[in-house]
């Protein structure tokens, strides 16, 4: 298991949770992945862990835990908002969230396919990592 | 009158936490893409939990293949859950004993050993499509 992976150990310092969709049938789900795992394995590797939700909905601990101790911000990839949803239902702590579509929309990316997102989704997911990075340092008070 | 074919539904645990999980969506979307294109739909795992009443009812009356990165199974148990136990389910996990030599550790994008893994599932998945969709033919 990495250091940026979900650890029971990990909990005593403060950490930003980040819930990505990850859905499998659209491409901006397959673009939600890659911005998770941008930003805690090489934006903010020490300060966000990953969630990721079929085991938060399993109620796998030390998941179910976390998300109740720490701040969310979720990625949602499609209208149905699914990461929201299953977040809040499991009592995440939501103070960020990212609606992929609208993203797209103001960086004027297209991803490829789901199973390629391609060098625009690659850009969106960057872009949006970047994004994202910048939220948590404000959570965690890096920043003003 | 023409019969509408049917369908066998692939839901894959596309789990983060796991490079397996990573493998479980690869090996998904080669059936999907390129094996069983006529044959498969994918059913989104987060919005089947989250209530998507059309991926529900789709796995109520078509038969389904889980594909699980590891051990907890959240596709299987997710799916047998809201809408009925799958037909079958592969677990990468367990796969992944048969290479001991190979040890799994790309989140993003796969390696090449990972990559021809991700392939001889997809294989082993295509193969129970078939042996699902003949068995309802008879």
């Amino acid at each position: 298991m990495q250091s940026n992976q979900v650890n029971a150990q990990s909990t005593e310092t403060e950490k930003v949770l980040i819930i990505a969709c990850a859905g499998t049938d659209k491409a901006l789900g397959s673009v939600t992945r890659v911005i998770a795992f941008k930003v805690v394995e090489k934006l903010r590797p020490n300060e966000t862990t990953l969630v990721s939700i079929p085991p938060l909905v399993a109620e796998v601990k030390p998941y179910s835990e976390l998300v109740k101790k720490y701040p969310s911000i979720i990625i949602d990839g499609c209208a149905e908002r699914c990461a929201t949803k299953l977040a809040i239902k499991n009592g995440a702590k939501m103070k960020g969230r990212i609606f992929l579509p609208q993203s797209a929309q103001k960086y004027n990316l297209k991803p490829n396919t789901a199973f390629d997102i391609g060098p625009e989704g690659e850009e969106l997911a960057e872009k949006t990592a970047q994004e994202i990075a910048v939220q948590v340092d404000k959570l965690l008070g890096k920043v003003s | 009158m023409t019969l509408a074919k049917d369908k066998v539904g692939i839901i894959c645990c596309s789990g983060e936490d796991l490079p397996e999980g990573t493998i479980s969506r690869v090996a998904t979307r080669l059936v999907l893409e390129k094996l069983r294109p006529d044959d498969t739909v994918t059913l989104c795992l987060p919005l089947f939990l989250a209530g998507g009443e059309d991926e529900r009812a789709f796995a109520r009356v078509f038969p389904t293949i889980a594909v699980d990165g590891c051990g907890k199974k959240c596709a299987e148990v997710g799916t047998t859950k809201y809408s009925g136990k799958p037909v079958a389910t592969i677990v990468v996990s367990e796969i992944m004993k048969k290479y001991p030599q190979v040890r799994a550790t790309s989140h993003q994008k796969l390696n090449a050993e990972e990559m021809e893994i991700a392939r001889e599932i997809a294989e082993e998945i295509a193969k129970k499509v078939d042996e699902i969709l003949c068995s309802q033919t008879k």
